[in-house]
């Protein structure tokens, strides 16, 4: 069983000692650039440019490119495929049989697979670096709900033990002699043996959990504190205002290209 | 029905080798009690017995059938597994369709059916519940639950896992008075427990594992005085068994009368 | 210390009660078993002492029930758990599933009561070595055993500082190694004095061994109440609403045939056993 959904991995590095918050928008920018900044290759030469260097400063690059490879391959095979064949009209660059493959398709799919490379290693970067409990920590000193922060936490470490209950209830059942393979009506008639002993036992562990932070005065009406101290340089608040008006300034130099662009 | 294993071996995808070449042979109507300290294979061996799990290497025989032949679904003609805890099993909205479900499975005709149920929900002590919702019962009384969904299945290899953890002592009697009533069916009744006295009073032999292998293998009697070696798989000896040893009683008593007759014979020699 | 006067409760939706004019009284630093059939009422009182009755629960509870002199109906809860600690029968659900230590997790507590770092690390460190667990400080709870992840749920909830440890069951989904290791930290509790601690067991042969006294509910009522000896070889409940050890099934087959020294009760544990039967091959039988 997984220890949690969690992705980060521990080094010492100046990444990894960089404050959650200051990580956290780093990621903002890093998205709204890949999402918004003009040019069909600009999304790869940030990813080269400055995600990887990222990683290898944080010691991460091998599990970055390891995960992006996995999600972004499958997405970018069925981009190039589709799109280049698919294009309506446009312009033929290559004949395969009665298909042709064309230049905008590929243009088209170059530049999508260029943003979700782009917004995938991003939040990549973040997850490898970043405790789910520090980032809910420096959150919650500036404002964000307890209890939200509390429950996206819990999510992440407890949904390994969801998935093994839920493996275990297959062995129930299956014992009992329920089909659980072959065609898809015994697959239908198999899920409400499988969901329901799930949904009802986790609501049994809900409530005590329920309980026992109850017991541990998670209600108590009051400011609560913290055991870590999560430090940050100096330098970082304002670097953090800083990367705040690029995202605005690339935002902004969208929308005056759209509105020349529908001027012309 | 017996039971056969032959050098089996099992690794868990996660890397841990949980069975290092186990074998043995469970006769037909055997009752077999599995203890050790926990990750000693008990459990992964035991899952075997319904295809479970598959063997690594080696195989596992119920009956006539090669475990690697055949599914779960399939094997649960031969053996009933009941679970430690009901509330992996439990979706229907009254108890007797709980009950009837695991037949209704196995392709039983109707009248079948509802003798297998009625009988099994007597022999849990239910019969009044068969209306109810489960989880408006007890957790104890959701373990006989899911008990009595097993026994309606008729099947002629029994596997309790843990059947007597949370129950009271009302609840362990019961659940010792159903072990006695499935061995005088001829039942082959398997157990994994912890509670080493319900062990010594129901099951005539006792498997002792530790670290994937098989420490001690033989009758409840020889196997359940050897202390030390059970000590290295952290069980310790029945209540009337350390009792006997420390009056220097000859003799391994296995129940509150054998201990009694033991006694007097003890207190006869002493004169 | 704990007081109940007269408390009757039935939870929300029911008629029958779960409790019925429970009176006791349990003074600092007593260990007090808690025992009876399933459905008896044992978790309802526990809840009751620890406030989750009424606050929790709602219901309909009648009487007094009194920590420290203060009726806990007029308590916030928030309070009351800083009072009576409870911890219940899952290890699992019981560690919060925020904290990637143990460390941190006997915090969670304590940042929640808003106490300042120095003060939580100071109890943290008092807290890990009172239950015996220094050596799983850095561990992920998640990733502990049972026994473990249970010593690792009393020592947050010492940290706190209770004056009452309320335990459910705590080693009912536990091994024997587990059970041990729960019993000893509890017993190491007691032996450093002070705190209060009320256990419900089914386990005899081990609340033989550690408890003060034994309080027996049979149907939400108290059917006895003292000497563990005493309660726990009871005729009028032993066999019937709880159950006994072996030792003493043995010794009263033996007290029936007239084997058992006349003037001795029965045994509750091995030692007493043994003593016992010692002392009848001395006696010649009837």
């Amino acid at each position: 069983m997984a220890q949690s959904y969690s992705l980060f991995v521990a080094r010492e590095s100046f990444v990894h000692r960089l404050n959650p918050l200051t990580k956290l928008t780093l990621t903002g920018l890093l998205l709204v650039s890949g999402l918004f900044l003009p040019g069909i290759w600009t999304n790869y030469l940030l990813f080269v440019g400055i995600v990887l260097p990222l990683s290898a400063a944080a010691g991460v690059t091998k599990q970055l490119v390891r995960s992006a490879w996995k999600i972004v391959l499958p997405f970018a095979i069925s981009l190039f495929l589709i799109q280049g064949f698919l294009w309506p009209g446009g312009t033929p660059i290559l004949y395969v049989g009665p298909l042709s493959l064309k230049s905008e398709g590929l243009q088209f799919a170059v530049v999508s697979t260029g943003r979700i490379l782009m917004i995938v290693s991003s939040f990549l970067w973040f997850s490898l670096t970043t405790r789910p409990d520090h980032l809910m920590n420096s959150l919650s000193r500036i404002g964000f709900p307890s209890n939200l922060a509390y429950v996206i936490v819990a999510t992440i470490q407890i949904a390994p033990r969801f998935q093994s209950r839920a493996a275990t209830i297959l062995d129930a059942q299956r014992a009992r002699g329920l089909e659980t393979e072959g065609s898809l009506r015994t697959r239908a008639r198999a899920l409400v043996p499988l969901v329901i002993p799930l949904v009802l036992s986790s609501l049994i562990d809900v409530e005590e959990r329920a309980l026992a932070v109850e017991a541990r005065a998670f209600n108590r009406q009051g400011p609560k504190t913290f055991l870590i101290e999560l430090p940050e340089a100096a330098w970082e608040p304002a670097a953090r205002w800083f990367m705040v008006v690029l995202m605005v300034s690339i935002l902004g130099l969208r929308v005056y290209l759209a509105i020349t662009r529908w001027r012309s | 029905m017996h039971v056969r294993v032959a050098d089996l071996t099992y690794t868990y995808p996660f890397g841990v080798q949980a069975l290092k070449g186990v074998t043995l042979h469970i006769a037909s109507g055997e009752s077999v009690a599995i203890v050790g300290q926990n990750g000693a294979g008990k459990t992964t061996l035991v899952k075997h017995f319904n295809a479970l799990l598959r063997p690594g290497s080696g195989s596992v025989w119920v009956g006539d059938w090669d475990t690697r032949q055949h599914t779960t679904a399939r094997l649960a003609r031969r053996v009933g597994y009941v679970f430690q805890n009901p509330d992996d099993q439990l979706f229907q909205s009254k108890v007797l369709a709980e009950v009837t479900f695991g037949p209704r499975n196995l392709g039983f005709e109707t009248e079948r059916v509802e003798a297998l149920a009625d009988m099994a929900l007597n022999m849990v002590g239910l019969d009044h519940a068969a209306g109810q919702h489960p989880y408006d019962l007890s957790p104890g009384e959701r373990k006989r639950v899911a008990l009595a969904a097993v026994l309606a299945m008729d099947t002629p290899v029994i596997v309790l896992d843990e059947p007597t953890t949370g129950q009271d002592f009302i609840g362990v009697q019961r659940v010792g008075e159903i072990v006695e009533h499935l061995k005088a069916e001829g039942r082959t009744v398997l157990t994994i427990t912890h509670d080493i006295d319900f062990c010594a009073e129901h099951f005539q032999r006792v498997i002792v594992m530790a670290d994937g292998a098989i420490l001690l293998d033989g009758e409840s009697r020889q196997v359940l005085a050897q202390e030390e070696i059970l000590a290295k798989t952290y069980v310790e000896p029945p209540q009337l068994v350390r009792l006997a040893k420390q009056l220097g009683m000859a003799g391994v008593p296995l129940t509150v009368e054998e201990f009694t007759n033991a006694h007097q014979g003890w207190l006869e020699a002493s004169k | 210390m704990i007081q109940l006067m007269q408390v009757t409760y039935s939870y929300p939706v029911t008629s029958r009660p779960a409790l019925r004019e429970i009176t006791l009284e349990i003074p600092t630093g007593q260990f007090c078993a808690l025992v009876g059939a399933n459905g008896a009422g044992k978790s309802t009182l526990a809840y009751t002492i620890a406030g989750f009755i009424p606050h929790f629960y709602h219901g309909n509870l009648a009487g007094s029930v009194l920590i420290d002199g203060k009726e806990t109906s007029q308590v916030p809860l928030s309070q009351l758990v800083q009072q009576v600690g409870l911890i219940f029968q899952n290890p699992f659900n019981q560690i919060s599933g925020t904290k990637f230590t143990v460390r941190e997790e006997i915090a969670f507590g304590l940042e929640n009561l808003g106490l300042p770092r120095d003060e939580m690390e100071a109890r943290i460190q008092a807290t890990l070595s009172l239950v015996g667990i220094e050596d799983l400080a850095e561990r992920y709870p998640l990733a502990l055993s049972g026994g473990q992840m249970q010593r690792v749920a009393i020592a947050s909830v010492l940290a706190m500082r209770p004056q009452v440890l309320v335990l459910d069951e705590p080693t009912s989904q536990l091994d024997p190694v587990g059970s041990r290791e729960v019993f000893a930290a509890v017993r190491a509790l007691i032996v450093e004095g002070g705190i209060t601690v009320v256990m419900i067991e089914h386990k005899l042969e081990w609340v033989a061994v550690f408890a003060d006294r034994v309080i027996a509910l049979v149907d939400g009522a108290l059917a006895a109440d003292g000497d563990p000896q005493e309660v726990l070889t009871d005729e009028t409940l032993v066999g019937k609403t709880i159950g006994q050890t072996r030792y003493t099934r043995a010794a009263r087959q033996a007290q029936r045939s007239g084997y058992w020294p006349q003037d001795r009760q029965l045994p509750v544990t091995l030692e007493q056993a043994v003593d016992g039967f010692r002392e009848s091959r001395g006696t010649p039988a009837g």
